[in-house]
């Protein structure tokens, strides 16, 4: 590998945003610089309701900010653009996506899942039906192709959904609290594979959580408050 | 080809993987099967209604009339000159009256058509109307075997009435009973030969044939009121005494006739009618002598006639003309077209003006969808009516597809900000919802268009089954009647491009009325924020 550490492969500058409560208007975000370098992982900590999600919404371009400016692997964007199809197309490439609550659809089994963010990138062909399967495998969930969510445990249907954001090989996994819904020892577990698959992968990987080790085995950390980014 | 995701996701929405069909689509599918099934079927008994209705006109009298403006003598050349213009296919000329029947206490005062005997048929279906006015005598022990009369029967002493004047008169035409004797095998007409009677006329007498085999080819036909024997080989052909004696011929059975072979048939000579014309009436106030003119009864005829109860007479030109004291009038003729003129009403109506033209204006030349305007305006009436009823129900249909569909939407917040997070573009999920709907009317119209097709197939049980409910077996009979038919006769849409034209109109009805009701929900979904959507609980 030649120096892999160097290049910045997501990027944020200024970010600031404040949501509308009424007559009041509620400032979440200041000003938040980040940046990740390609394959590497930071993770991102802060007290409920300090604008951990609030902030990955920003990076993935599901929210308009106030303010700042965002790169995809060199590719800049005014935070506060309206929504483009353009970076609906880049998303599928270059974003992989992990939430709390899974979000799998309850009408697809296992493998359409996880061929179903292939299908938004143009897909699925029988490579990508084939790297399904070895993620799925990687993941420990092989055999459970054929099943559908409702029938597997929380554990489980995260192992899946980590497959599914992997699938199109993005540059960056943004991971909002991966293990806010399972017990420690499921966590650790879903943690781990998720750590090694990104960096089989290399992938990038921006993980939002409130357990310290978790935090720790990150290559760099931040610390989120009063809607600022401070060193961890 | 690679399905477009939308689509895709949709069709999976509706049915899962894991079964084979969700609740919501089912109940959708089977209410718009159910509503493309109804409307299709509706119209199409409508439109087999006034097929029905059509050739019953057409038959009653023909394609189009000609009526002459002005009284017209030379009428006699105008059926050449007409036949020789491309299209028309028959040309009969008609005479009516209105005349007085008796027989002996009852009266009938008919609808009068003469014919020409020669050509008479060529416009109008007399040989089908005296089929379907056949009525044949019942007997334990007999059979009526009375050969279907023709036109050809018909001159001037001889006339047709129809049922309800039959019946009113209480007159018959001539009829022949084969009378079966006790324990013989006659009735079993595949192995043994028969006699048959191949024609009756109307001047036959009442009388008792017994033809009797020796079984050397040759046999004895014997009238017993007379006592007259003829001696028939019927090896040789049938047996013709001539006019008022009825023709007999053998078909042959596997077995030959055995000498003993006897059979016995009864004949009833046809009832006699008396004719007064209003000219006769007003020569009898005048003190004048005047016999009434005194016809036979050739047959009993029925016309299709929409259920109403008419008392009509055809007789021969001349038997009119002679009644009317005129000679050489004609009140019009009866035209018939080729297919490709009477297919539609834009070519009939030109085509009669054509004719009219080259009659120098002096006929108007009236199609039968012109004369009976009326009635059809009537139809077509009915026919919006029914689609003006049926439209809302069909929205109906939809509306309840709208809101299955937004709720679906409201269950789905988060898995269409999903969508959205793993790069699909908002219009795109959009559409998911807008084609769950495509595909709900397009299943549902396909299931309509087969249970349509099935109610077709099986309409005449159904028919039965819907009149039995109401009135009841024996009232079976009289609605047919009434409805004048057994079997209503609709056409499958590879048959007629009108009946193709309904099922498409109204499949393409349901699936965008579908689509339609896809779009609110579909736009609901384009347009949540993405964060929103993920938030959502
Ligand atoms: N659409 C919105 N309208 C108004 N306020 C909002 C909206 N979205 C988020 N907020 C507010 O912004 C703040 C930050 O929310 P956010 O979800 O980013 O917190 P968080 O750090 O992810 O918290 P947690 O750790 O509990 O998930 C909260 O106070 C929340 O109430
Ligand atoms: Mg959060």
């Amino acid at each position: 590998m030649s120096d892999p550490g160097h290049t910045i492969v997501l990027e944020a500058r200024g970010l600031a945003k404040s949501f509308q409560l009424g007559e009041a208007s509620v400032e979440v975000l200041s000003c938040v610089d980040i940046s990740l370098e390609e394959s590497s992982s930071l993770s991102i900590q802060g007290e409920s309701g300090c604008g951990k999600t609030t902030l990955l919404n920003l990076l993935a371009r599901l929210e308009i900010g106030d303010a700042g400016e965002i790169s995809w692997g060199g590719r800049k964007m005014m935070a506060t653009d309206s929504f483009s199809s353009t970076e609906s197309i880049l998303r599928t490439r270059f974003l992989g996506v992990v939430y709390q609550a899974y979000y799998l659809i309850p009408e697809l089994n296992v493998l359409e899942n996880v061929l179903m963010a292939a299908r938004l990138a143009g897909g699925p062909d029988q490579d990508s039906t084939d790297r399904a399967r070895s993620l799925l495998s990687k993941m420990g969930v092989g055999q459970k192709e054929k099943q559908v969510p409702s029938k597997l445990s929380g554990g489980e249907r995260q192992r899946v959904a980590i497959a599914r954001a992997l699938i199109n090989t993005p540059k960056v996994l943004l991971a909002d609290e991966p293990t806010g819904n399972l017990d420690e020892r499921t966590g650790g577990q879903v943690m781990d594979l998720l750590l090694n698959a990104c960096e089989e992968e290399n992938t990038g990987l921006v993980l939002v959580t409130h357990n310290e080790s978790f935090a720790r085995s990150a290559d760099s950390r931040v610390i989120l408050s009063e809607g600022k980014t401070h060193p961890g | 080809m690679k399905v477009p995701w939308p689509l895709y996701l949709a069709w999976k929405q509706l049915f899962p993987s894991q079964r084979k069909m969700s609740f919501f689509s089912l109940l959708a599918i089977v209410g718009v099967a159910l509503g493309v099934n109804v409307m299709i079927v509706v119209i199409a008994f409508m439109q087999g209604f006034q097929n029905k209705f059509r050739n019953d006109i057409i038959n009653n009298q023909g394609h189009a009339r000609a009526v002459p403006l002005a009284r017209y003598a030379g009428w006699k050349e105008i059926p050449k000159l007409m036949l020789d213009t491309e299209g028309v296919k028959a040309v009969t000329p008609y005479l009516h009256a209105q005349l007085l029947l008796q027989s002996g206490n009852y009266h009938s005062i008919p609808f009068v058509i003469g014919l020409r005997p020669e050509d008479g048929d060529e416009v109008l279906p007399i040989g089908a109307f005296l089929e379907r006015g056949m009525t044949r005598l019942r007997a334990d022990d007999g059979e009526d075997v009375t050969p279907l009369p023709t036109i050809d029967a018909l001159e001037d002493e001889v006339v047709f009435v129809s049922t309800q004047a039959a019946n009113r008169l209480r007159v018959r035409p001539a009829s022949v009973v084969q009378v079966f004797e006790g324990n013989s095998s006659q009735r079993n007409p595949a192995s043994s030969g028969r006699v048959r009677v191949a024609r009756l006329d109307p001047y036959v007498e009442t009388a008792e044939w017994e033809i009797q085999f020796d079984g050397q080819g040759s046999c004895v036909a014997r009238e017993n009121i007379s006592g007259d024997e003829f001696a028939w080989e019927y090896d040789k052909g049938s047996l013709d005494l001539g006019f008022g004696y009825p023709v007999f011929e053998i078909s042959k059975g596997a077995t030959p006739f055995a000498a003993g072979d006897r059979f016995l048939f009864q004949v009833f000579k046809a009832n006699k009618i008396e004719i007064y014309s209003p000219r006769m009436i007003e020569q009898a106030k005048a003190d004048e002598m005047v016999p009434p003119k005194e016809v036979r009864i050739g047959g009993i005829f029925e016309m299709p006639s929409q259920g109403f109860q008419m008392e009509a007479l055809i007789g021969t030109m001349r038997f009119v003309e002679d009644m009317r004291g005129e000679e050489g009038a004609c009140d019009g003729f009866y035209l018939k077209f080729s297919d490709s003129v009477a297919r539609n009403e834009g070519s009939l109506r030109a085509k009669c003006r054509e004719l009219e033209l080259l009659l120098d204006e002096d006929w108007a030349i009236v199609p039968w969808s012109v004369e009976n305007a009326w009635f059809f305006e009537l139809l077509q009436f009915e026919e919006t009516l029914m689609i003006v009823i049926m439209v809302p129900i069909g929205l109906v249909a939809a509306f309840a597809i709208a809101i299955a569909l937004m709720t679906t939407v409201l269950r789905k917040i988060r898995e269409i900000g999903l969508l959205v997070a793993m790069g699909g573009r908002r219009v795109s999920v959009g559409m998911v919802f807008c084609l769950q709907g495509f595909v709900i009317g397009t299943i549902g119209a396909l299931v309509g268009c087969g249970l349509a097709i099935l109610f077709i197939h099986y309409r005449d049980a159904l028919m039965t089954f819907i009149v039995d409910l109401i009135v009841g077996q024996e009232g079976q009979v009289g609605v047919t009647q009434f409805y004048d038919f057994q079997s209503l006769s609709i056409a499958y849409p590879w048959e007629s491009p009108e009946s193709m034209s309904t099922f498409l109109v109204f499949a393409l009805f349901a699936i965008g009325v579908s689509t339609i009701a896809g779009l609110l929900p579909a736009w609901r979904a384009a347009r949540l924020n993405p964060a929103d959507a993920l938030r959502n609980e």
